[in-house]
């Protein structure tokens, strides 16, 4: 099963290991990234593959301090 | 009944204390003053090189420094300060192996939900990523362990920083942050720009939520608060006590739980999991509505998960939205505050037989104590202790046997008073622990109970409570052995015992003694009295050394794999 994500982050140190290091600890594997910013955020389209439940990892990841947003935009 | 916990805002706090406002200040200095402005009055730490500007400081400043021996000890310290008052824990290290020896103590305070604050020196900004000495990547390595974490570039930053990160610290789900230092910014001189506002309030639950929620207890015959540690951490052990007063809904507890209810309600069974009582194990087996509160699913308290209360609908309340769902799906979900949610659960339910049916279960399955021999039983000595000394009592728990014969018998009246290495099981735990809680709270009794495997892994502390003469009273409960590791050994892997023996163990006594700690040992059954006495009369530090038989397992245990109403050593 995949899922695809965007998120947005706050341009801080560390979101982006912080986010694919939440993904790929909770058992999913990223199968295709892709990351813009600008001077205060970064925008990241995420393509995933795994058997847990995606609404789950959305949670998880909108706990983190520098996420301001998690869309799941498609699963398969 | 919450034992002096403070449950304040620390943000509210913060806005209400200024910093030294347009002061050109180091950025140790900054870091001390925020630090005060938070309301923080004790750290645990070791110097070092690169955290040297902050010890210099903190010559000028009013915090209480406990120096321990031992960067662990001063995170687990920290942790055990923070689980006893409610309050942040705050631990100090140098760069390279001080922060590396953080990272047990970050470890265990995530997983188990504790407001700490770890701050390390680092290497100037003009040699990270040199590999010079004593660098190493800390903000990398503890990225999985910390709720957030910091690398102060600029001494303007960092006031701000230290008051964002207590915040986030203390709020929703506590746990772990970490500020990373370097030691030019440390050294730099600035004024600190604005605090950022943080806001930390929790969701209100739905009231269509409530409304399904209130349903199902309205249908349901058997129904069964699980309740767990986020009780204790919303400061909410008045409102479930209500809640279940006035619905009269028997509860079980898990291991960070225990303490939420109260420990005499007729409706009370106990601990559940793994070792639990098994009124509370079979009760979660039979229920038909399981109330989760503030707790996790955790594989210690289900056993195996797809049998886990098999006839169960399930409404769970959190504050954390993560958990709804995570290993078991819920029929109602509620996030929010738990002193706001549970008033407004409260519903009529008419559940008299279920009632009797918990009563019989709790009768039948009451622990006993009639242990043959002369030898000391250790239940039987954990329960006398705690009985005795009543509520001025605080234990800290080591991790193995003994954690899980404090758990059975020790009487917790409140969350605060039963401190233990929950979600990491971390071997010593229990000896820094007990010394950070001894001086969050100096009113209280404060009992280290450990074992002979776990009082080795920070015996080093001793010299912090000489130093400090700290009045932490050790119960050291020997058997020679790993005796939780011995215990599955026997078990499951056919006696062959590997590693586990423990007999050429020091004197533990003599060894106390050589900290400058008094201490006493006890051998037989007729020596508890006596011992127990001594305990809670003496004044100052004081251990224990209780000799017990290497043989005793802790009963009953759900073998890994097996349902919860499957425990060995257990008549159904």
């Amino acid at each position: 099963m995949s899922c695809s994500l965007v998120l947005a982050l706050d341009r801080a140190e560390g979101a982006l290991l912080r986010v694919l290091g939440t993904i790929e600890r909770r058992g999913w594997d990223v199968l295709a990234v892709n990351a813009a910013s600008d001077a205060q955020a970064y925008t990241v389209n995420l393509t995933l593959g795994g058997s847990r439940d995606p609404e789950i990892l959305c949670r998880q990841l909108q706990r983190l301090v520098d996420v301001q947003e998690v869309r799941l935009v498609g699963e398969g | 009944m919450d034992g002096g916990r403070d449950h304040r805002n620390t943000s509210a706090a913060a806005a209400a204390a200024p910093a030294r406002a347009g002061a050109v200040r180091s950025g140790a200095q900054h870091l001390l003053d925020a630090l005060e402005a938070e309301g923080v009055d004790t750290i645990f730490g070791y110097p070092g090189g690169a955290i040297m500007p902050v010890y210099d400081a903190l010559v000028d400043s009013s915090l209480k420094h406990i120096l321990v021996r031992h960067e662990q000890g001063a995170a687990l310290a920290a942790d055990g300060y923070a689980r006893a008052s409610g309050r942040v824990g705050v631990c100090l290290a140098t760069s390279g192996p001080g922060a590396t020896n953080l990272l047990t103590g970050l470890a265990n305070a995530y997983l188990d939900s504790v407001p700490l604050l770890a701050i390390t020196g680092q290497v100037p900004t003009s040699l990270m990523g040199t590999d010079a000495f004593q660098e190493v990547d800390v903000f990398g390595m503890s990225l999985p362990v910390v709720k957030h974490s910091y690398i102060v570039r600029r001494a303007e930053d960092v006031h701000a920083i230290v008051r964002e990160a207590i915040a986030i610290a203390t709020s929703g789900r506590p746990g772990p942050v970490l500020i990373d230092l370097p030691k030019d910014v440390a050294n730099a001189r600035a004024v600190a720009r604005p605090v950022r506002q943080i806001v930390t309030r929790l969701p209100a639950a739905a009231e269509a939520r409530l409304a399904e929620a209130h349903a199902l207890l309205a249908r349901a015959k058997k129904p069964l608060l699980y309740v767990g540690g986020g009780v204790g951490i919303a400061g909410a052990e008045r409102e479930l006590r209500e809640f279940a007063r006035l619905t009269g809904i028997p509860a079980v507890a898990t291991l960070k739980g225990l303490g939420a209810c109260d420990p005499d309600d007729a409706h009370y069974l106990g601990m559940l999991g793994m070792h639990g009582n098994p009124a509370a194990n079979f009760a979660v087996q039979e229920c038909d509505l399981l109330l989760v509160v503030g707790a996790r699913f955790d594989d210690r308290a289900t056993g195996r998960l797809a049998s886990f209360a098999p006839e169960a609908r399930v409404i769970h309340l959190d504050a954390d939205a993560a958990e709804l769902g995570k290993l078991r799906a819920c029929d109602v979900g509620l996030v929010g505050d738990l002193r706001e949610m549970l008033p407004r659960l409260v519903h009529p339910v008419a559940i008299r037989p279920w009632q009797r049916r918990c009563r019989v279960l709790r009768q039948q399955h009451a622990w006993r104590y009639d242990a043959p021999g002369e030898g000391i039983y250790a239940p039987a000595l954990l329960k006398q202790l705690s009985e005795a000394g009543g509520n001025r009592l605080i234990v800290a728990s080591d991790v193995g046997q003994h954690q899980m014969w404090v758990a059975q018998h020790w009487r917790v009246p409140y969350t605060a008073a039963h401190l233990s290495s929950g979600g990491l099981g971390t071997m010593g735990f229990g000896l820094p622990a007990a010394i950070g809680a001894q001086l969050a709270r100096p009113g209280a009794t404060v009992v280290c109970v450990s074992g002979d495997g776990s009082i080795m892994m920070n015996i080093q502390e001793l010299a912090t409570l000489k130093r400090y003469n700290i009045p932490v009273k050790i119960v050291l409960l020997d058997n020679s052995s790993l005796g939780m590791v011995r215990q599955w050994q026997e078990l499951f892997f056919e006696r062959r015992y590997s590693e586990v023996d423990l007999s050429d163990n020091p004197d533990f006594a003599e060894l106390a003694r050589a900290f400058g700690i008094p201490s006493f040992a006890i051998e037989r059954r007729d020596q508890v009295d006596g011992a127990v006495q001594r305990l809670l009369r003496e004044p100052g530090p004081l251990l224990c050394h209780v000799r017990i038989d290497a043989r005793e397992n802790v009963w009953p245990l759900v073998p890994p794999g097996k349902s919860n109403g499957e425990m060995m050593g257990c008549a159904a």
